[in-house]
């Protein structure tokens, strides 16, 4: 417990004593900010009221870019630069790697998400905002966001090279917001629609964003969070039955 | 202190490590010699728990690399040859780091890495960012880090690799010291490294032990078979006869300067040649200055020992 803290801690200082955090966040700043004034325009244009709800879901868009900056380095890196071998010959597990590596992830992630709480604070002047169906909304992007920075840090495990991983994790990501809109447009899917349905992360974000937190999407979303991480610590262990 | 039996390990095509079985007693400081490629770091990788044996078992301070790992790497201090620090992190704020995975006491830690600072003489560097040190610095960065938690074993992965005479020294000096607290295996192909620092030295040589022993046991080990040299005041070209006459003697090679002339007397195998020589030369009425094996250095017995087989398939 006390290196998953250690190694937490230094993983976060890595983000924000180097210019990465602040480079991410105020992209995600500047990028959500013009969406959320022409969405703002754009209503009191049509004389309608803004809704929260589609702020949210730009900024879902929003996480899905920072996922592969955020992650991609996350073990690459280490494997690239040799530092993987002074830590797993240190007393600590495997799993407490990967475990603090996610962490760290997670930790921006929750420092980017209260970041956009402002846009809702200003709609709400304006408009009524559901505290309840906000903060829902807002645990489904943290869930969301997990899912994706735990494919990050997986793709980041494979890889030795950072561009690798964080082109493979956008491609993957883009794919998992996309799954029942873009796919039926090119094949037949009929059958498997059920299934695209269940692991699209659109879908399952929308969900929440109603407010509803639905323990299917709830145990679905975890779930897959675990297992990706399991999956990751099995790779970094990997190195010893290889 | 280390025990190692039987290791394997085989990369798909390749077999970095060959049966190789050694021990390591407690306060030894152990060379780990042989040319690059010979198996050096993968036993090292397999002793410091990163890489698994495909076969045959390791254990350290009597722990299984395999069994108990955790138990392992709590025992052990490791430099490997990259020497990868994180480099953005300023070096006492790297080894505080690195005291917090150790499981070093809160209380003690700034202790602790003050003194180990203070053994591998960075107490004056310990504000810089490592990114901004000299190689020879982060060596030491390196070793400190490997020491840090009093570890009975530590591990060199060539520790003066890359580093300018007068570093070389320091760290050498610096390993020197550390033989007195802890027992250390380090790996170098840099004989003469070798043979100032260590008590015994293991010979690797594609991935199997070559030879194990002293430095100066190594070398006559093979001289038992080698040259004699014999300097011998008189008329050369009627000793050299003389001594072509003796039994054993295979082939004598002849220099002189003046009347002073040294022979090196090549032996049909395992014959030890000087009493007959020195019978021949007394009957010849000839004094004997000098005699003795021709003096091997390590890095010839290096060369020797690793040196691929004649004739095998490369």
């Amino acid at each position: 417990m006390k290196s998953f803290l250690a190694l937490t801690r230094r993983e976060l200082g890595v983000y924000f004593v180097s210019p990465m955090a602040y480079i991410i966040l105020t992209a995600v700043l500047v990028i959500s900010g013009l969406v959320f004034v022409s969405t703002m325009r754009a209503a009191t244009a049509n004389q309608e009221p803004v809704d929260y709800r589609s702020t949210l879901q730009w900024i879902m868009m929003v996480v899905i870019l920072t996922t592969p900056l955020v992650t991609m380095r996350l073990i690459a890196e280490e494997r690239k630069q040799g530092t993987l071998e002074i830590i797993l010959t240190a007393p600590i597990s495997d799993a407490a790697f990967v475990l603090a590596k996610f962490a760290a992830a997670m930790v921006l992630l929750g420092y980017l998400l209260i970041l956009t709480v402002g846009y809702l604070v200003i709609i709400s002047r304006y408009g009524p905002v559901d505290a309840g169906a906000a903060a829902c909304g807002y645990l489904g992007l943290f869930l969301v966001g997990g899912v994706l920075y735990s494919i990050g840090l997986f793709i980041s495990s494979l890889c030795s090279s950072q561009i690798t991983a964080g082109v493979i994790t956008f491609c993957i990501s883009v794919m998992l917001i996309m799954a029942t809109y873009a796919l039926p447009q090119v094949v037949d899917t009929s059958l498997i629609r059920p299934f695209l349905a269940y692991i699209d992360l659109t879908v399952n974000f929308s969900d929440f964003l109603k407010g509803v937190v639905d323990r299917t999407r709830l145990v679905y979303l975890v779930s897959v969070i675990s297992f990706v991480l399991f999956l990751t610590t099995r790779v970094v262990d990997s190195r010893r039955w290889r | 202190m280390i025990e190692v039996s039987n290791l394997t390990k085989t990369y798909p095509g390749v077999t970095a490590v060959d049966d190789l079985s050694f021990k390591v007693g407690k306060g030894e400081i152990v060379g780990f010699l042989g040319p690059n490629g010979a198996g050096k770091s993968t036993t090292m990788r397999i002793l410091t728990c990163f890489i698994a044996p495909t076969s045959g078992s390791a254990k350290l301070a009597g722990f299984d690399v395999l069994e108990q790992s955790m138990e392992v790497r709590r025992r052990v201090g490791y430099l490997p040859e990259s020497n990868a620090l994180y480099t953005e992190m300023r070096v006492e704020e790297y080894l505080l780091f690195r005291a917090r995975l150790r499981d070093i006491a809160p209380k003690e830690r700034a202790a602790r890495v003050g003194e180990t600072l203070e053994k591998v003489r960075l107490t004056d560097r310990r504000r810089s960012i490592i990114a901004h040190l000299s190689k020879g610095l982060r060596q030491r960065v390196g070793i400190a880090d490997a020491i840090l938690h009093r570890p009975e074993i530590v591990i060199l992965d060539e520790p003066t690799i890359g580093l300018d005479p007068t570093q070389v020294r320091d760290v050498r000096e610096l390993i020197k010291g550390l033989g007195e607290a802890h027992t250390v295996l380090f790996s170098s192909h840099i004989l003469s490294e070798v043979e100032k620092i260590c008590g015994r030295v293991l010979i690797l040589s594609k991935g199997r032990l070559a030879a194990s022993g002293t430095p100066e046991e190594i070398a006559n080990k093979l001289m038992k078979t080698g040259n004699v040299r014999i300097e011998i005041r008189g008329d050369g070209r009627a000793i050299k006869a003389a001594i072509e006459k003796v039994a054993g003697v295979v082939r004598t090679l002849w220099s002189s300067k003046g009347d002073m002339n040294t022979y090196i007397v090549e032996p049909s195998n395992g014959v030890d040649l000087r009493p007959a020589l020195v019978r021949a030369c007394t009957a010849g009425g000839w004094d004997v200055y000098e005699l003795g094996y021709e003096r091997l250095s390590l890095e010839e017995a290096f060369s020797i020992l690793t040196a691929p087989e004649k004739g095998a398939a490369s």
